[in-house]
């Protein structure tokens, strides 16, 4: 009887264990997000500006090859993929819009975003998840420094700012890849590939891709330093919380860009 | 004075500590002992408030270090160092650097008077002209001593030094117990020291606590230590265990 017992209760003490830790995940992302938008109000700003530099160096430019070629390839597969349609209806004018739309609004933002989680935000998680488990925030926070303060905001201010601008250097670089492509594979003039971008493609699509690109870089800074911070039980446990962190900012990036594609239809 | 009432903390439902009292005098250095896990270095970050208890209260000069404002906590730890078990340097500054830090952080100093107290510093630990090193090109024992330079370099009035001679040589851990007497002596500071090398913190210790899984089971000064009569205690003054191996 007490072994039926057991088994029937289970389930229900897996599923009890789950939702306390997607109530813990979900309680500290909202604390740190609520600690960083503190650290944002005007009489608390208290910056590192080198430090903030020396983020954006490493986040930003040194992000720049991998975002290039993710980007040129981006815009070379988007071509190609409609290129057997473009062909068989013959619509070689409307190439470049099918191509800058889905570049601008949706492809290039979402796939150098998840460059950027895979290379800058699990970077960021294993940073912090080592300095947690060496006590090294300990140490800070026994020299009396706000962890948040100190190695959260540079990263954050750092990684919206150039998820924002590789973003930029995305678009335009995906665009050229693509033009290219046309121009080699398709046969199709770079000129009336340009002028079909700037003819059809709207502004208001580019700002749609780049205000996600400051959402997802918001989401991604949040989702990675809060694994980092979160990390316990040494080398195993900075390996989780990478792959948390990745992962996380994974779903954030499709979950974003599922809401802000349904609130602008 | 440090006044530590009923510490109490769970982990997984589990008691680590219970029910621990103790008081620490102003000057005196505190010898922490006991096995492995039994909870002396989270007593000592609950007494410097880096881990909340579940219950007790500790006080350091009458003021409940849990009840602090984030800011009150911040000055708080302006007057505390603390010595951590495995360095805890920070990886991405080198030696100099970390051992400015905590000047830099509180800010009034000058870069001169700032370079002036690290080479200074670097002098007392016998670790001259390695302000350029970065943590990863340091052994052990240099680490350990770059993390005391890093904690005292404010002149703090309380230290609490976690484990400083673990995991190294002779000679060189009783070149830390010689620092830590010497801040002692001249620094006159309060301060607890945890400790498995029974014959170091014999010599800087006026008082000694012994936890065994997470309960006090022994205070006193050196000669009530010496004639406690508690097994546990007594084996683990002495060092030896009834247990046979088996080889």
């Amino acid at each position: 009887m007490h072994r039926l017992v057991s088994r029937l209760q289970l389930p229900f003490s897996i599923l009890g264990e789950k939702a306390l830790k997607w109530a813990n995940i979900t309680g500290g992302l909202i604390l740190l997000t609520w600690q960083i938008m503190l650290n944002l109000l005007p009489w608390n700003w208290n910056f590192d500006g080198p430090e903030i530099w020396r983020s954006m160096y490493r986040v930003g430019v040194q992000s720049f090859p991998i975002v290039v070629v993710t980007a040129v390839l981006v815009g070379a597969i988007m071509v190609i993929q409609s290129g057997l349609y473009i062909e068989q209806y013959q619509a070689h004018g409307l190439l470049g819009w099918g191509a800058g739309y889905a570049i601008l609004r949706e492809v290039g933002p979402i796939l150098i975003g998840l460059m950027f989680s895979g290379r800058v935000g699990a970077n960021n998680t294993a940073e912090l998840g080592t300095m947690k488990v060496t006590d090294q925030i300990d140490a800070l926070r026994a020299l009396a420094i706000d962890p948040v303060a100190y190695l959260v905001m540079p990263r954050f201010l750092a990684m919206i700012v150039m998820m924002f601008l590789l973003v930029v250097v995305g678009n335009f670089t995906a665009l050229i890849g693509g033009a290219v492509t046309s121009q080699v594979l398709l046969g199709v003039d770079m000129m009336l590939f340009y002028q079909s971008v700037v003819t059809y493609v709207l502004l208001d699509d580019l700002w749609h891709g780049l205000i996600k690109s400051v959402m997802f870089g918001f989401a991604i800074a949040v989702i990675s330093c809060y694994f980092g911070l979160a990390t316990r039980g040494g080398a195993v446990g900075v390996g989780r919380a990478v792959n948390a962190s990745v992962v996380g900012s994974a779903i954030a990036i499709f979950a974003i860009d599922y809401f802000v594609a349904f609130g602008t239809l | 004075m440090i006044r530590i009432e009923n510490i109490t903390k769970y982990h997984q439902g589990r008691p680590v500590l219970e029910d621990v009292s103790f008081t620490i005098a102003e000057g005196s250095n505190v010898g922490l002992i006991g096995p492995g896990g039994s909870g002396k270095s989270l007593l000592l970050k609950i007494v410097c408030g880096l881990v909340s208890p579940d219950g007790g209260k500790v006080f350091i000069d009458d003021v409940d270090v849990h009840s602090l404002t984030p800011q009150e906590l911040a000055d708080l730890r302006f007057r505390i160092g603390m010595l951590f078990q495995n360095y805890a340097l920070f990886d991405f500054m080198n030696v100099g650097e970390n051992i400015a830090f905590p000047l830099h952080q509180e800010g009034g100093f000058s870069d001169e008077e700032i370079d002036e107290r690290v080479k200074q510093a670097l002098i007392d630990i016998s670790l001259p002209g390695i302000d350029h090193l970065f943590p990863n090109e340091l052994s052990g024992g240099m680490k350990k001593r770059v993390s005391f330079a890093r904690a005292v370099i404010r002149r703090p009035p309380i230290l609490f030094y976690d484990d400083p001679t673990a995991g190294l040589d002779p000679v060189t851990s009783s070149k830390i117990f010689i620092l830590l007497e010497k801040m002692k002596v001249e620094g006159g500071v309060t301060s607890v020291t945890i400790s498995h090398d029974i014959q170091g913190i014999k010599s800087i210790c006026d008082r000694f606590a012994m936890l065994e899984e997470g309960k006090l089971v022994f205070l006193g000064d050196h000669d009530e230590i010496e004639a406690c009569e508690i097994p546990v205690v007594s084996k683990f003054w002495q060092g030896y265990s009834d247990d046979e191996l088996e080889i």
